[in-house]
């Protein structure tokens, strides 16, 4: 072996409970292992956080949203400013980053299993070559976000990379919701979820900048 | 993220600094292609004239911090196609040696073909070619059209047309694929000598990379001695394309690396060009950065799993070579845009890295046919998702 990949289990568990589970279970999972004291808050004080976790609700309950797999509760707390948390910044930015690709991962076998179920004329839509090779530039995000996760651990990559690494993600799960058509935009569909997913990532990273590349899906 | 290890990073190191030669040429190769002969003693250039030749056919390696470098590890000819590219992607091209047809000839040639094609190799820099796309066909190989018929006497006869051949009519040897019969198992790639009567190669006016000097090739009728055609000792499904994607599979990391190079080229000539950046700028800059980086890692993958015979190599390739060929348009096209109106002629170099980097969109594949590999990946299974 030539190069070096550090093995990371406890990053990859994020992503892949994310992936094969879905967000409330891994949202869960990344407060039970992370949070020390008050959950973490993003920059202007706010929380997203599973429903009924421990004070994932305090402060001022601004939106609560169904997923597949359960509820999720933002909030903002005027009163706790985010040095209350003890919770390792560099641990939670890189924890929720593996957990967002994990959905990414998700919404693109929902992609697969969706469009690959559907036809036009008498083949099947995910054989339609625009359909490949928007699935592929999604594929392309995919794999580079994954090399550069892989292996590392917190501090490794510092705020600007992970903050671009989100974006990154923001704009491949908008590739991928392209391709699911309507479907994407139903509140009970994998919509849903990528819709909390960028809320993630706009409470703790900021909003994700519009253009740059990937846009072709 | 892959970190390269001491070896692999002293070669980076060596690479780097050779690379440095590369950039005061670069606008005479673009005005003069034949430039290239005058240049055969740059390090890098003296380099690549063996780079893949195996150990066992060049005792002569290039020794770096007590490594031996024969250039046949995928990930070190990355490394050297990244700098190589920052310095000038046009020599790199333009320059002597076996890189694409040697892959071939590893994967396909008997030891009799080796030996023969390695030592002369080894003789004196010596260009080759890789002959595959055809005029109106493309690479699709199920409309290969060029012809090796039997001619008696322990002979072929080789007859069609070729397109699109870099260094064809600078080359003493190539390999050209052609059809033996109809069917997917009916192309087979075969050794040539440039010599031969009824071979020409005409230049072809490019854009950009003129140092490669890409070209059309016409056989009429030209004889090839049967010991030359390659994988006669491989079981017919591992003859021809079979061995020719593997080959390219191979190839494609480097490909990449070369387009990743270029805009790499781009972006530091605005570091040093541009005197003064704004926040917004600084901003572009930073992000070109971080997507170098990436590209950079994702290419550094598909190279390990080529050397580690992964079966996703291929497709990791196709992914990366897919982002670098886009990467080096938009990198090149986004560095003008720091120079203001006129940027294109006040600022030839650049000109050049835009104009080169429109090239890399076709080499080994359109961003497009990359695609459609990765997705085949995707769906079959071949790209492992943990």
């Amino acid at each position: 072996m030539t190069g070096r990949t550090a093995a990371a289990d406890e990053w990859i568990r994020y992503r892949r409970t994310a992936r094969h589970d879905g967000l409330v279970a891994a949202l869960s999972l990344l407060y039970e292992t992370l949070c020390d004291g008050a959950p973490p808050h993003g920059p202007g004080g706010h929380v997203v956080a599973p429903a009924g976790f421990v004070g994932a609700d305090t402060g001022d309950v601004m939106a609560t949203m169904t997923v597949e797999d359960g509820a999720i509760v933002a909030s903002r707390s005027r009163t706790a400013p985010p040095s209350v948390s003890r919770t390792p910044w560099a641990a939670w930015a890189l924890g929720t980053t593996c957990l967002r690709f994990g959905l990414s991962e998700r919404l693109l076998d929902a992609v697969l299993a969706h469009l690959g179920g559907r036809t036009v004329g008498d083949a099947r839509l995910l054989h339609q070559q625009m359909v490949k090779g928007g699935v592929a530039e999604a594929v392309i995000e995919q794999l580079e976000i994954e090399t550069m996760l892989a292996g590392a651990a917190p501090g490794d990559l510092d705020d600007g990379v992970l903050s671009a690494l989100n974006a990154q993600i923001t704009r491949t799960d908008r590739m991928l919701l392209r391709l699911l058509g309507a479907v994407s935009f139903l509140a009970d569909g994998p919509g849903q979820v990528a819709r909390v997913s960028e809320l993630i990532a706009d409470v703790y990273f900021g909003p994700a900048p519009a253009g740059e590349h990937g846009g072709a899906a | 993220m892959i970190e390269l290890d001491d070896r692999t990073l002293a070669f980076q190191r060596q690479t780097r600094a050779w690379a440095q030669e590369l950039k005061p040429l670069a606008l005479e190769l673009d005005r003069d292609p034949d430039a290239i002969h005058r240049h055969l003693d740059v390090a890098i250039v003296s380099y690549l004239t063996r780079m893949t030749v195996p150990p066992e056919y060049n005792p002569d390696p290039v020794v770096i911090d007590g490594h031996r470098f024969y250039g046949t590890g995928t990930l070190e000819r990355v490394v050297l196609a990244e700098e190589a590219a920052v310095g000038d992607a046009g020599l790199l091209l333009a320059s002597p040696g076996p890189v694409m047809s040697g892959v071939l000839v590893d994967a396909m040639g008997d030891e009799q073909q080796k030996k023969w094609f390695y030592s002369r190799i080894m003789e004196k820099p010596t260009w080759t070619f890789f002959a595959l796309t055809e005029p109106d066909r493309g690479s699709d190989a199920g409309a290969m059209s060029t012809t090796l018929t039997p001619d008696g006497d322990h002979h072929f006869v080789l007859r069609g047309a070729k397109r699109y051949v870099g260094n064809a009519a600078r080359a003493d040897l190539g390999i050209v694929f052609a059809r033996t019969r109809p069917g997917p198992l009916g192309v087979t790639a075969v050794l040539i000598e440039t010599s031969a009567a009824g071979f020409t190669a005409e230049p072809l006016e490019t854009i950009g990379l003129r140092g490669l000097r890409l070209t059309a090739v016409t056989l009429d009728d030209v004889r090839v001695p049967a010991d030359q055609v390659l994988g006669r000792h491989l079981r017919a499904t591992q003859r021809g394309m079979w061995s020719a994607v593997q080959g390219l599979n191979r190839l494609r990391p480097g490909v990449a690396a070369f387009g990743l190079g270029i805009a790499r080229a781009a972006y530091e000539y605005v570091l040093d060009n541009r005197r003064t950046l704004n926040t917004a700028d600084r901003h572009r800059l930073d992000r070109l950065a971080l997507r170098l980086t990436e590209l950079r890692q994702l290419i550094w993958r598909s190279a390990i799993a080529v050397d580690d015979n992964e079966p996703a190599a291929g497709y990791l390739a196709s992914a990366a070579k897919a982002r670098a060929s886009r990467l080096a348009e938009e990198a090149t096209l986004e560095a003008l845009s720091c120079f203001g109106p006129g940027a294109r002629l006040d600022h030839p170099l650049l000109d050049k890295l835009a104009r080169d980097a429109r090239g890399v969109e076709f080499m080994e594949g359109t961003g497009n046919i990359q695609k459609l590999n990765l997705f085949t990946g995707l769906v079959q299974g071949g790209l492992r998702r943990d």
